[in-house]
């Protein structure tokens, strides 16, 4: 006989009896769809991180400090200690460093890290955020390549920076270019909020606030400062820069807000007076090195380029952090997190595995006769087999197929709860659930297995069924 | 040359520490184009003989030659072709699928022998209308006299033009004037298409009158063993 006979026949049974399929079919349905949405409920919270990771190349940076800063020696005060600390022959971060590292191939490139904190005012608006300082080749990478209004600047020099649309929101600045929607135009949600195009923001001036010492008030021994408040050696300056561009908005699993409100070219943020941590040493007189830094970042060509860079840098003597060393950590996390929400979703396909035993024993039962028929025309025990497997196999794979039509109904829902309970209004919607398609694969295969092994004895005890027996059966 | 040769077959069954004798030491043989009948009182081991004969059950002990092949060392796949190809077996309840049609029932017979999908439905109208059925191709078995059930199960046994009928009391379930129809049908089949038939009856005079031979069984064993003169 020919397998399509067999699914043919296969097809027929389950049309006969067509509510006990259905039910049967409706607990592999559910099996899958819970399985299916718990599972993407695990891969979901996993996508955000990592895509979080990527969005902000994690997964290719690397940072650099010239010693391992450790923070518990630091934090013991034992301040024998923390001198040697300081003391201990360390490579400093210095601009022949950066060309050093800048020269390793896979590098892609290098900066010092700066940021600080300052104040921001804009007209009538201001607020208190950090620095940060970027090279302007940094605009043609994620996320600084989306802009959502004007240019990220392309002069280390110039007087221009970009600001986060955050930053302006911050500062009581609501940038919306779309068309308002008149709901929006009571200002309910937007208390306080004044809205502006993006226009009235690009190009105008803006005003840095930083804190400096002042080198005029610096007495000979500084902590005498300290103690004479009428004469502050630490004064306010402020310089002026253009606004060149809006950073867009920014997801919420994103990590962007902690890198700084505004990003100042490189060399035009060298010279912003500022009380950086380097201070410290200048307070104290050490001012020997002026170009050193406290941090360098470093960005690969590929991820693959990661390991054979950190090395090189290593053995100059420097310390390097990768977030990546992390993640393993948050990977295992998310590991134990997908086996117990697996976990679940497999008690309920296996509840659905017995009642597709279940039928398919009842359907033996009652069809005794008609397989001792089939026997005594010339169906072989593997023909009868088969066409109790296609018949599991087939509840198996609609299971599936409706089991993630349903799963995935459920998650949007869910996902669109989640979104209006869980995340403050205005901010961009998180999806919290992610079908790979390797999930859509892997549970049709998995129900398609688990349904073929509940048919499996059922299908054994049709084929071995004694057909002069089954003939005397009423 | 004999179609079929049994020797020394017996079958035991066992139930517990019971053992029936259901059939003891039976040998005859049966030559292409004949028409046998076995008779006996219930319970003498007929249906038991028909059944290994078709390669429904297996013996104990002897062997059962179809066409050359020793039944009795055959795998169950090989009985599965034999019963399949070699054999058409009819029984007295005619065993159709209830809720498949006449058609259907015949066509069924032929998925199994393999033919091709578009010449079924062919094949099951010619069988059904050689057995005189060709009005009542689409209904069911229940809407079917037992005549008529009996025919279909006939046609279906035919399908994969098997060398041997089987009919197992085909007129069993059957009023005189229909059992003496469907008599007459196999007696026809025997005579013009050469389909050798081995059939089990308890009514010994319509065996007597369409048999060659006749083989009266008693308590498993042969009691006695009539060529009728009618051999062809």
């Amino acid at each position: 006989m020919k397998l399509l006979d067999t699914i043919g026949l296969g097809f027929d049974n389950l049309r006969r009896t067509k509510l006990r399929t259905f039910l049967t079919t409706l607990g592999v349905v559910i099996g899958i769809g819970a399985l299916a949405s718990m599972i993407s409920f695990g891969t979901g919270m996993q996508k955000n991180i990592t895509d979080t990771f990527k969005e902000n190349d994690l997964f290719t940076s690397l940072y650099i400090t010239s010693k391992k800063i450790d923070v518990e020696e630091m934090a013991s005060g034992d301040l024998d200690n923390m001198a040697n600390l300081l003391k201990q022959p360390s490579v400093a971060l210095t601009d022949s460093t950066l060309q050093e590292i800048q020269c390793i191939s896979g590098v892609e490139i290098a900066f010092p890290e700066i940021r600080f904190p300052v104040k921001v005012r804009f007209g009538d608006h201001e607020t208190r955020t950090h620095l940060q300082a970027l090279p302007a080749a940094m605009r043609s990478y994620k996320p600084y390549n989306e802009m959502m209004s004007g240019e990220f600047f392309d002069d280390d020099t110039s007087s221009t920076l970009v600001i986060r649309w955050e930053t302006l929101k911050q500062m009581n600045l609501l940038v919306q270019d779309e068309i308002r929607p008149k709901r929006q135009s009571d200002g309910d949600t937007l208390n306080g909020l004044s809205i502006v195009r993006s226009d009235s923001i690009v190009g105008k001036p803006i005003e840095i606030v930083s804190a400096a010492l002042d080198g005029s008030q610096l007495p000979s021994n500084p902590m005498l400062s300290f103690l004479n408040p009428d004469r502050p050696i630490i004064k306010e300056s402020v310089t002026e820069f253009t606004v060149s561009g809006i950073l867009q908005k920014s997801g919420t699993f994103s990590s962007n807000r902690l890198k700084g409100g505004i990003i100042v070219p490189l060399k035009a943020a060298g010279k912003i007076p500022r009380l950086g941590f380097s201070s410290v040493w200048e307070l104290l007189g050490d001012m020997d090195e002026k170009n050193t830094y406290n941090s360098i970042y470093v960005r690969m060509k590929s991820m693959r380029d990661m390991e054979p860079v950190r090395e090189k840098i290593e053995k100059m003597g420097l310390h390097v952090f990768s977030i990546t060393d992390q993640l393993e950590e948050i990977k295992r996390g998310f590991l134990i997190m997908d086996a117990i929400l697996g976990a679940i979703g497999t008690i309920a396909l296996v509840v659905a595995a017995l009642g597709i035993i279940n039928t398919m024993i009842m359907s033996i039962l009652e069809r005794t006769r008609e397989i001792g028929i089939m026997k005594a025309i010339g169906g072989s025990e593997g023909e009868i087999r088969m066409i109790f497997f296609i018949e599991a196999g087939t509840i198996g794979l609609i299971g599936a197929v409706f089991g993630l039509i349903l799963g995935w109904i459920v998650t949007r829902i869910a996902n669109m709860i989640a979104n209006a309970q869980f995340l403050p209004p205005g901010e961009p919607s998180v999806d919290f659930f992610y079908f790979p398609l390797w999930l859509i694969f892997g549970a049709v295969a998995f129900s398609l297995v688990i349904s073929l092994a509940a048919g499996l004895y059922p299908a054994n005890r049709a084929a071995r069924v004694n057909p002069v027996e089954a003939l005397r059966h009423d | 040359m004999s179609l079929l040769q049994i020797s020394q077959l017996s079958k035991i069954y066992r139930k517990g520490d019971i053992q029936i004798d259901a059939l003891k030491d039976i040998t005859f043989n049966v030559n292409q184009g004949a028409f046998v009948s076995i008779v006996g009182r219930s319970g003498s081991g007929k249906s038991t003989l028909l059944n290994l004969i078709g390669g429904l059950d297996t013996a104990t002990s002897g062997h059962i030659i179809f066409n050359g092949k020793d039944l009795t060392r055959m795998k169950r796949s090989e009985l599965a072709q034999h019963r399949r190809f070699s054999v058409g077996m009819v029984f007295q309840s005619f065993n159709l699928i209830p809720h498949r049609s006449a058609l259907e029932n015949v066509m069924l017979a032929l998925t199994f022998g393999g033919i091709p999908r578009f010449q079924r439905r062919e094949r099951a109208t010619q069988l059904l209308s050689r057995v005189g059925l060709e009005q009542r191709l689409h209904h069911k078995p229940a809407e079917l006299s037992g005549g008529e059930a009996q025919r279909v199960a006939i046609a279906r046994a035919l399908a994969n033009s098997p060398a041997m009928l089987l009919p197992d009391e085909p007129t069993g379930n059957l009023d005189s004037t229909t059992a003496r129809e469907i008599i007459n049908l196999l007696q026809d089949l025997n005579r013009s298409q050469g389909v050798t038939i081995v059939m089990v009856t308890h009514e010994q005079d319509v065996a007597i009158s369409v048999s060659s031979e006749v083989i009266r069984l008693l308590d498993g064993q042969i009691e006695q063993y009539d060529q009728t003169g009618e051999a062809p």
